[in-house]
């Protein structure tokens, strides 16, 4: 077991809208080692981003991190920090890829002065130092003519050009945390492998910690070591990534991993999709979240949240068909007629 | 660029080609002519004279044809109503004051309102927004005679910190003089205060709401710093494409301040040319203010590519 890096410890982030307090995230607590790469998984609206963006303090009205939630990063309360340190914490310690590289980068500024922007602010260079150095950045991402490329302006670069100049970005203050929020969701599958490669290669020489956030299973079975899944607002089931995608425990798990489409089935089969929708986080169930879609649902789902079950070596997951009192059937079978579990 | 530019300057003359085409028979519909109510006055013979100088004995078409033959050659033909000036010279004499005070109604008027704009936007919902949300609905509703009246009655009438009326003459035509130039700058300013005040800051609030921002926020920098490097540039791209217009139009003069104030400025012959019919001081300033747009509208496209460089590009990528 390594260091550890990042602490989140019972996170609760809530928006205050004119339609009541919508619980974006119910108290959720993870942490992440020096060096690795975790994921945290789960469909649009669980709660993922908002979480990504607590740890940066980026959380604009009308949302509000609540008392009693603490982040820690190298045990320094990130949720105490002053605007000051605050400020030469983002982005030198803790630096964040969006979704959207187009959206994410000034379109009236040029490529290389948006990255050396975060060294000369930060003062590791100086105006002329850090020109050069987001030139080395951007070769160092793999993007050919750099000299050039650092000249032009972010339309003028292709998608995956541009994600790979925001890990650039993110990258040149050399952060102990890459928080990387949802990186290859706007971009098609080929360049979604070589922005996870190069991730892993900077990772590598770097010696960063990931924290990846997505909904793509693909993406997070190639990089993350752990896994979170979490479900509106809760995190659901946690283990290391052979736990999740070889020993689903958490039936939510299960329906996402059948809904992942799978090149050796029949094409013949329908790809399989969770019916209905998650729970409404104005109105937060008493029970388990996912028991209105969940197959194995029982009685006592509905009305109490189920405690962590551990199953050992950092497997956990929150679902009343681990307690001891619960009708006890082996592990879901290899349904022959679905062709899959 | 160079056939852009080149293209846009035939697309120009015939404009004005266009508008003046219009302005002349617009101006020949209204019944009867410059000279009817002067001429019931007169003996015969010498209303026939008067109308044989000015070329109003010829039909409608010889006098089109020879008023655009005259404008070819920049000769837009006397005034009828001042003998002796031709739009060359009323503009000699009138452009300057009005073209002074124009200016200076911009710098104030812009200046102040992207100030206030600024503000309004980083303080949303603050009682900052509010108090310039209130003045700037004020500035833009109440109109502009209604704000010269009361500043010259209170602040020149009865506080005599100003001159009631005036404008600097001669060596003061154009620097100088300022103590006549505050009220008609300060009634004339509101207007341009109340536009770009609410025009800056809805472009600000559309930007702060983009991502880059977010990931500005994100690097580390400060939100001066934000607003300085990211948030404006972007945020005046609509601004500048307001802004020369309303210079354009400030530059020929304000009517109402003009009156008030008895500024010797080139607005007042607006209206005044119109309701006389006078067609060579109505047909020289529209075509004035057709190439001063058609202008302004060029170089705004130019001014684009200058903050904007997803246009810039062109035929680069």
């Amino acid at each position: 077991m390594g260091e550890t890096l990042l602490q989140v410890k019972d996170l609760r982030v809530s928006y205050y809208t004119y339609a009541g307090e919508v619980q974006s995230v119910r108290g959720i607590s993870f942490d992440v080692e020096k060096g690795e790469t975790v994921a945290i998984v789960g469909e649009s609206g669980c709660g993922k981003s908002v979480t990504a963006k607590s740890i940066m303090r980026l959380i604009a009205d009308p949302g509000k991190i609540k008392e009693g939630s603490s982040i820690t990063l190298d045990g320094r309360d990130i949720l105490a920090m002053s605007g000051r340190e605050l400020r030469s914490y983002r982005g030198a310690e803790c630096a964040m890829i969006f979704q959207d590289a187009l959206t994410s980068l000034d379109p009236t500024m040029k490529v290389g002065k948006q990255i050396a922007e975060v060294l000369t602010i930060h003062g590791m260079a100086t105006k002329r130092e850090a020109a050069a150095k987001a030139v080395e950045l951007l070769r160092q991402v793999g993007i050919p003519n750099p000299e050039r490329r650092a000249q032009e302006y972010p339309h003028q670069f292709s998608g995956g050009m541009r994600q790979r100049a925001m890990i650039a970005t993110a990258l040149a203050c050399g952060p102990k945390l890459l928080i990387a929020d949802e990186p290859t969701t706007a971009l098609d599958v080929t360049i979604q492998a070589q922005i996870i490669d190069l991730m892993k290669q900077m990772q590598k020489e770097l010696n960063a910690a990931i924290l990846l956030i997505t909904h793509d299973l693909g993406v997070v079975a190639d990089i993350a070591r752990r896994i979170c899944v979490m479900y509106s607002g809760k995190i659901v089931e946690r283990g290391s990534a052979d736990d999740i995608f070889y020993r689903p425990r958490h039936p939510y798990t299960l329906a996402l991993l059948s809904a992942v489409p799978r090149l050796d089935l029949e094409n013949k089969e329908h790809l399989a999709s969770i019916e209905g929708t998650p729970p409404d986080l104005l109105k937060p169930p008493a029970g388990c979240p996912f028991c209105t879609r969940c197959k194995y649902c029982m009685p006592i789902c509905q009305e109490e949240m189920p405690e962590s079950t551990d199953f050992g070596g950092g497997h956990q997951a929150s679902c009343w068909l681990h307690d001891p009192r619960a009708p006890r059937v082996d592990a879901p079978l290899y349904d022959e007629k679905e062709g899959r579990v | 660029m160079l056939k852009y530019t080149v293209r846009r300057f035939f697309e120009m003359l015939l404009t004005l080609f266009i508008i003046a085409t219009a302005t002349f028979f617009l101006l020949e519909a209204v019944p009867g002519d410059p000279l009817t109510t002067r001429a019931e006055r007169l003996p015969e013979s010498v209303a026939e004279n008067l109308y044989h100088k000015y070329g109003l004995d010829k039909s409608t078409m010889e006098r089109y044809v020879i008023t655009m033959k005259g404008m070819l050659k920049g000769d837009f033909g006397e005034s009828v109503v001042m003998p002796g000036y031709d739009i060359q010279q009323l503009l000699k004499e009138t452009l300057a004051p009005s073209a002074r005070l124009g200016l200076q109604c911009i710098i104030v008027g812009v200046g102040l309102g992207l100030i206030l704009g600024i503000l309004a936007a980083m303080f949303k919902g603050t009682w900052a927004d509010y108090l310039i949300v209130f003045f700037s609905v004020l500035m833009i509703s109440v109109p502009t005679l209604i704000f010269g009246l009361l500043l010259q009655k209170y602040v020149a009438g009865e506080l005599g910190l100003f001159p009631i009326v005036g404008w600097p003459k001669g060596d003061d035509l154009w620097f100088g003089g300022w103590e006549y130039t505050v009220l008609p700058t300060l009634s004339g300013c509101f207007s341009y205060v109340a536009t770009y005040s609410r025009l800056l800051k809805t472009s600000m609030l559309d930007v702060i709401n983009q991502d880059y921002v977010l990931a500005a926020r994100a690097k580390g920098l400060s939100e001066p710093q934000i607003v300085r490097r990211h948030i404006l540039r972007n945020a005046f791209i609509p601004i500048i494409t307001v802004l020369p217009m309303s210079v354009a139009f400030a530059l020929t003069g304000s009517f109402f301040i003009e009156k008030i104030y008895s500024i010797p400025g080139f607005g007042r012959y607006f209206i005044d040319s119109i309701q006389a019919q006078d067609l060579s001081i109505v047909l020289g300033q529209t075509v004035l203010m057709a190439i001063l747009y058609v202008a302004v509208v060029f170089v705004v496209d130019i001014l684009y590519t200058v903050v904007d460089p997803r246009i810039r590009v062109g035929g680069r990528t």
